[in-house]
């Protein structure tokens, strides 16, 4: 009952902080510039002029497609260490074989999912507007959907075997195995030509900072809030068995 | 609150990514509040079946 109240704290607490990320992006966060646009006559505008050639006035391009960044970074984010969650319990319930273990990292990856769902369907909504596609088979959307491959295989996987301790067992070392794509996606624009944005490679303003680190942390937060209210429902589950068994019995 | 330049000039530029851009935010919000919404009712149905469960088995106990 303690961790569920702590959660309910904590999921209030993050919709609290990413409400203001949100409401931050669109108002004092400093515009990011991408690309330039062309048109026929001067405008009155903020940005700034880059040339005027026959082709018309050449101006700097508003981003804005970029604010979906405010949002989509942090999911991701809590994505991954979510998964990392799950792969350390995982290893845990392989060195200790104790069935809490096994059930606090199916809860874990079953957040995750959750989150790597989210970061793929903002992603998806930025590239379209960004790149003018739904989808590039670059490195980082590439290694990130094989990531999302194999976290649904590993709910197909426990699915598919009856025995618990084999289910157990099979379900941490594809979770661990799994997990392995999670720093190679992360880091994989950092290491190969990536046309994805690399986040904190080109500095950030303070006024873009504050929105981000406030969503990334609100996000977190309600990433543990999940994670803790579904275990709080797990314990329900397996006191309802109890009970279900002592009455039968 | 001050708005930054930037961002006014924003609104009358760029309106072809608004829909993209609203479209990720209410699908965010709209998924996370629907599936904490369904693992809270999932959670008041056990409690209410745990309770119940509770109660027979004080009354067969008492017996």
């Amino acid at each position: 009952m303690r961790q569920l109240k702590i959660a309910l704290v904590l999921l209030l607490i993050g919709g609290v902080l990413t409400t203001a990320a949100f409401v931050m992006a669109f108002t004092t966060a400093e515009m990011q510039r991408f690309g330039t646009v062309t048109v026929p006559e001067p405008i009155d505008t903020a940005f700034p002029l880059q040339q005027v050639t026959e082709a018309g006035y050449t101006y700097e391009r508003p981003w804005f497609s970029q604010k979906i960044f405010y949002f989509h970074v942090p999911v991701a984010e809590a994505s991954f260490l979510v998964f990392a969650v799950a792969a350390f319990f995982s290893i845990r319930f392989l060195m200790k074989r104790r069935k809490e273990f096994d059930t606090k990292a199916r809860l874990a990856m079953e957040t995750a999912i959750v989150f790597v769902m989210l970061t793929m369907i903002t992603g998806i909504l930025w590239t379209r507007a960004a790149w003018g596609v739904w989808w590039e088979w670059e490195p980082r959307l590439t290694t990130y959907f094989i990531m999302t491959l194999m976290m649904i295989g590993y709910f197909v996987l426990r699915n598919s075997i009856e025995d618990e301790e084999r289910r157990a067992t099979y379900g941490a070392v594809f979770g661990i195995i799994a997990f392995i794509n999670a720093p190679i996606s992360f880091f994989i624009t950092r290491l190969i030509p990536s046309s994805h944005p690399v986040v904190f490679q080109s500095g950030f303003a303070t006024s873009n900072l504050i929105p981000f680190i406030l969503g990334q942390i609100g996000m977190l937060m309600v990433g543990y809030a999940i994670y803790a209210i579904r275990a709080s429902e797990e314990r329900l589950e397996e006191r309802v068995d109890v009970l279900k068994d002592a009455l039968e019995g | 609150m001050n708005l930054d330049p930037m961002n006014m000039e924003l609104y009358r530029l760029v309106l072809h990514d608004a829909p993209y851009v609203i479209g990720a935010y209410a699908i965010l919000w709209l998924a996370l509040m629907a599936y904490v919404g369904l693992v809270f009712r999932r959670l008041m149905r056990l409690e209410k079946e745990v309770s119940v469960l509770e109660e027979s088995f004080e009354r067969r106990g008492g017996r």
